[in-house]
């Protein structure tokens, strides 16, 4: 009995047709697609993208080399090295590299910050062409967080409830 | 109730025996039961100050400081009640008061006292919200940093420069909010052991300098070692990353340097990464440095000391390890040479040491002295360590005399017998006829009251030392001052001990670095060898005569020199340059003073090309076909250089006649070329910081005013010393406690090495 009614399910190829309706229902339907990146989804301000190192409102740069965030790092991601400042002896990073390929966006650094200077912004699209190219070293996490200042501040306080 | 009685406590439960009179605190500590802490430490007196160990005991209505209480038969203490607790959470909150959120940024963070008890029994939001205190920083000096906002007044440093440094420089001003910690005047805190003001702070109000923001502890791995510059041996702990080593910090031991370091053994470490680090070996070409191989470099060493042969002398640094002494007199004794010493800074070697010198007791027995006489030394800055144990002994009612012929700062009292080196003999024997001794020299001295005293003071102790140290072993007459140190040390019924000068002097003899019946270190250059051997040594710092040396190695036809650095006088006299590991690079073992062997292994891997020289030694023992040349390990060096040293005993009998030729006279003036703290070694010499400090004194003429006002001199003055026809300008700085008819030039500094032997007549000129 069962095989006989496989054997006509497949002559009249029924699973396909019913495929097809759900498919065919679709086609109607308003569509929620987006055309990225002309379009783009919306993102919560707490999206985990690519890191910025943030600097104050004076250009002051706010990490204090605490190498918080790098004790922190589950994938070992960051690097820090540290030492007084030539001019005024303050505690600052000398090296300061994020290894994108290790890193797993998890925004623990960015959770271990005392002083908010380590931050994840929204962009997620970018690219290496070469090797090496993956570890973001710290002129370009500044130069990140320069360029997207205002987002980034504005992303802050909108969570600031939230930590 | 006698003090030495027990009586029986109870602490959270737990019964427990103790002392009567023994701190709470202390008996908790050793029954593993945690009472925290800030400004009580073992080492210093108790101030109770801090408030953080309170405690409740049964049958006292308020909660008590365990650090300031005595046990007491039957005492019941809960050290976890409620009421301890809320004291405890109290204090804390007060003293976060003025405390400022400076984690991320101080240096302390991640080992810090007040973290570690903020956790465990701070409150997680502060209701302080009015302004802190704030505090100016104060410079103290080029090695330790200060944060004095962070400071909780437990005031350890304070007591720790009065008790264990011996300087009253820190204390404290003001009260209450207005409390301030700092040195009264501002000046600079000069002792020689101020580094442990770091680890004394229990904040970070106290960091070190040199470490300054380079580190977290956490990323730092530990390894134990033994510090390279004096016959203490001090254990200590270093903490390396990346290959680096970041600091060093004291190894408790209470049988050497208990919890203390000097301030040359913690930072020294940084001379390791000086700028002249050799880092591949090298060879002269037609008079030009050429970097290359092993292979060649090796190959090239193999052939020169083969053609040597019978004519190569060795000149071994006394700071080298067992391992690479024992492996280097093996292979020159394999070349049919005998010419093998370590006692660089030896120029008496007529006979008057004894066999096998060492301290002649334990370093920890030191203090329970009850009289010492120091010969020729200044342990304070030769030996800090064993200078803290000589200012314990002096506090704990010994007399302490020194005859020297410099007058020496020192932080305890002290008889000091000032005397020109010529006449340092006959002061010696003086204090020998005054105790009784008699012989050639003795016989004829003259007693005067301040030998008196001295003899009086020997005599009477129930245990008394006689000490020689580095000017004694340094003095022309070394032998003659030894066989009255001996006179002296028989006929008043003390010991005789010889503080080695450098980490290994010990160790050199027990593996018999030094001649049976070879040339020995001065002979070696008086009448040079065809070729040289040299480890660990610079030709113009660490030879007693560096222009005798320096000329000796020019002429020499091949001389191979195994280092850490490159410098213009080795690369003037060496054919071939190898680099060896330096201090942390190698394991290896030291015999300190007192005769303990201590090992310990690398803790990073050697810069560059260099190699460990045990390594060195052994292929080059390959290459040169010798018997026993099959070590796989330093332990394998180690445990033949044990075998080999079985038969000698430490021993400090002197056999040395008194009647001797004298070669100093006391016609003119004489040189007193003391090494300084901080130009013992190739490594303290390349250390920033310390090179930064007050005492590293740069070259000078000092010299006492009368003789200056005879030889026309003024302070700040430039004047040319000529010693044997060596020439050298410096400047003159007068200082009183230059002993009259002598002027001190020192050794070792950049400015003396184109002068002649640490002791001899001298002639000033001015410029
Ligand atoms: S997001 Fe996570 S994995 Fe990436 S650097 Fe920060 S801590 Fe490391
Ligand atoms: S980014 Fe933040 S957590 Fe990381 S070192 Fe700088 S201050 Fe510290
Ligand atoms: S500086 Fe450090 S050791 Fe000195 S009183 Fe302050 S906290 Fe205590
Ligand atoms: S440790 Fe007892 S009062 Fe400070």
């Amino acid at each position: 009995m069962k095989v006989l009614r496989n054997y006509i399910k497949s002559l009249f190829l029924l699973e396909m047709f019913k495929g097809m309706r759900l498919t065919g229902s679709y086609l109607w339907r308003k569509k929620f697609t987006i055309r990225y990146p002309e379009e783009r989804a919306p993102m919560s301000p707490r999206f985990r993208g690519l890191h910025a190192l943030r600097r104050d409102e004076n250009g002051e740069e706010c990490c204090v080399g605490c190498k918080l965030c790098e004790a922190t790092c589950p994938a070992m991601a960051i690097t820090i090295e540290t030492g007084p400042r030539e001019d005024d002896g303050s505690r600052r990073t000398t090296r300061y590299d994020i290894d994108l390929f290790k890193c797993i966006f998890c925004g623990y650094c960015v959770e271990a910050c005392p002083v908010d200077a380590i931050v994840e912004t929204r962009i997620c699209d970018y690219h290496f062409e070469e090797r090496g190219e993956n570890i973001m070293l710290k002129d370009e996490l500044l130069a990140i967080g320069e360029e997207n200042r205002d987002r980034i501040n504005s992303d802050l306080s909108a969570q600031a409830k939230y930590r | 109730m006698t003090e030495d009685s027990m009586v029986t406590i109870e602490v959270d439960g737990q019964e427990l025996k103790a002392k009567a009179g023994a701190m709470l605190i202390d008996v908790a500590d050793q029954a593993g039961i945690d009472i925290p802490r800030f400004c009580y430490h073992n080492k210093l007196s108790v101030s109770a100050n801090c408030r953080m160990c309170l405690i409740e005991v049964e049958k006292v209505p308020k909660p008590i400081p365990a650090c300031a209480t005595s046990v007491m038969d039957g005492m019941k203490v809960y050290t976890k009640s409620p009421m301890a607790l809320a004291a405890q959470k109290g204090t804390m909150e007060f003293l976060l008061i003025n405390h400022p959120l400076d984690c991320p940024v101080c240096d302390q963070g991640g080992e810090c006292e007040l973290q570690d008890q903020s956790l465990a029994y701070g409150s997680d939001v502060a209701r302080f919200v009015e302004k802190k205190r704030l505090v100016p920083k104060k410079y103290i000096g080029p090695l330790v940093e200060t944060n004095f906002n962070r400071c909780i007044h437990c005031t350890r440093c304070v007591r720790f420069s009065a008790e264990i440094a011996g300087m009253r420089e820190m204390g404290s001003t003001g009260r209450g909010e207005y409390m301030k910690i700092g040195t009264y005047v501002e000046r600079t805190i000069d002792s020689e052991l101020s580094g442990n003001l770091i680890d004394i702070c229990p904040v970070g109000s106290l960091t070190s300098k040199p470490y300054r923001y380079q580190a977290r502890a956490w990323e730092l791995t530990q390894s134990d070692s033994v510090a390279p510059h004096d016959a203490v041996g001090s254990n200590i702990h270093i903490h390396v990353r990346n290959n680096r080593v970041m600091r060093v910090h004291p190894k408790a031991n209470e049988a050497v340097n208990e919890c203390w370091i000097s301030d040359r053994d913690r930072f020294s470490y940084e001379g390791l990464y000086s700028e002249d680090r050799l880092t591949s070996p090298m060879i002269k070409e037609n008079g030009r440095w050429v970097e290359t191989d092993w292979e060649t470099a090796l190959q090239q060493v193999a052939d020169g000391l083969k053609e040597m042969g019978a004519g190569t002398g060795a000149l071994l640094s006394p700071s080298a390890t067992v391992e690479e002494l024992y492996l280097a007199q093996k292979l020159v004794r394999s070349l049919g040479s005998d010419n093998i010493d370590f006692r660089v800074r030896q120029s008496d070697f007529r006979g008057g040491e004894p066999a096998l010198p060492w301290l002649g007791l334990g370093i920890d027995e030191i203090e329970a002295v009850d009289a010492v006489l120091v010969i020729g030394a200044n342990p304070r800055k030769d030996q800090p360590i064993l200078g803290h144990r000589l200012r314990k002994a002096a506090l704990n009612g010994a007399s302490v005399c020194y005859l020297n012929p410099l007058e020496y700062d020192l932080n305890y009292h002290a008889e000091q017998l000032l005397s020109a080196p010529a006449n340092m003999a006959d002061d010696l024997a003086a204090v020998a006829k005054a105790v009784g001794a008699t012989g050639a020299i003795i016989d004829d001295a003259e007693v005067k009251a301040q030998h008196q005293s001295v003899a009086e003071q020997l005599k009477q102790a129930g245990s008394a030392l006689v000490l020689l140290g580095n000017l004694a072993s340094a003095h022309p007459d070394y032998s003659i001052l030894s066989a009255l140190a001996a006179e002296v040390a028989k006929a008043s019924g003390a010991k005789i001990g010889f503080i080695g000068e450098a980490a290994n002097s010990t160790g050199a003899r027990l593996v018999a670095a030094m001649p049976t019946d070879g040339l020995n270190a001065q002979s070696m250059l008086e009448q040079p060898c065809k070729g040289y051997l040299l480890l660990g040594l610079e030709p113009d710092r660490d030879f007693w005569n560096p222009t005798q040396a320096q000329t000796a190695f020019k002429q020499a036809e091949f001389v191979v020199a195994l280092t850490a650095y490159r410098s213009a006088s080795l690369e003037a006299a060496a054919d071939v340059l190898l680099p060896m590991a330096g201090f942390a690079e190698t394991s290896g073992t030291y015999v300190n003073g007192d005769g303990t062997w201590q090992s310990f292994a690398g803790a990073v891997q050697p810069m560059g090309e260099a190699r460990p020289a045990w390594k060195i030694l052994r292929v080059m023992g390959n290459l040169l076909d010798a018997d026993g040349f099959d070590q796989n390990s330093s332990q394998d060096v180690l445990e033949q250089a044990r075998n080999s040293a079985d038969g000698r005993q430490l021993d400090n009998s002197v056999t040395a006649d008194l009647g001797q030729e004298r070669r100093l006279n006391g016609s003119g003036l004489t040189r007193i070329g003391d090494v300084p703290i901080y130009a013992t070694d190739a490594l303290v010499r390349r250390a920033p910081a310390l090179q930064k400090t007050a005492d590293a004194i740069s070259a000078a003429i000092r010299i006492n005013p009368g003789e200056a006002a005879k030889a026309g001199l003024a302070d700040g003055d430039r004047a040319t010393v000529i010693q044997e026809g060596n020439l050298a300008t410096m400047p003159v700085e007068i200082d009183p406690g230059v002993a009259g008819g002598s002027v001190r030039v020192c050794a070792a500094l950049a400015g003396s090495e184109t002068l002649g032997g640490q002791f001899g007549e001298v002639t000033l000129e001015k410029a």
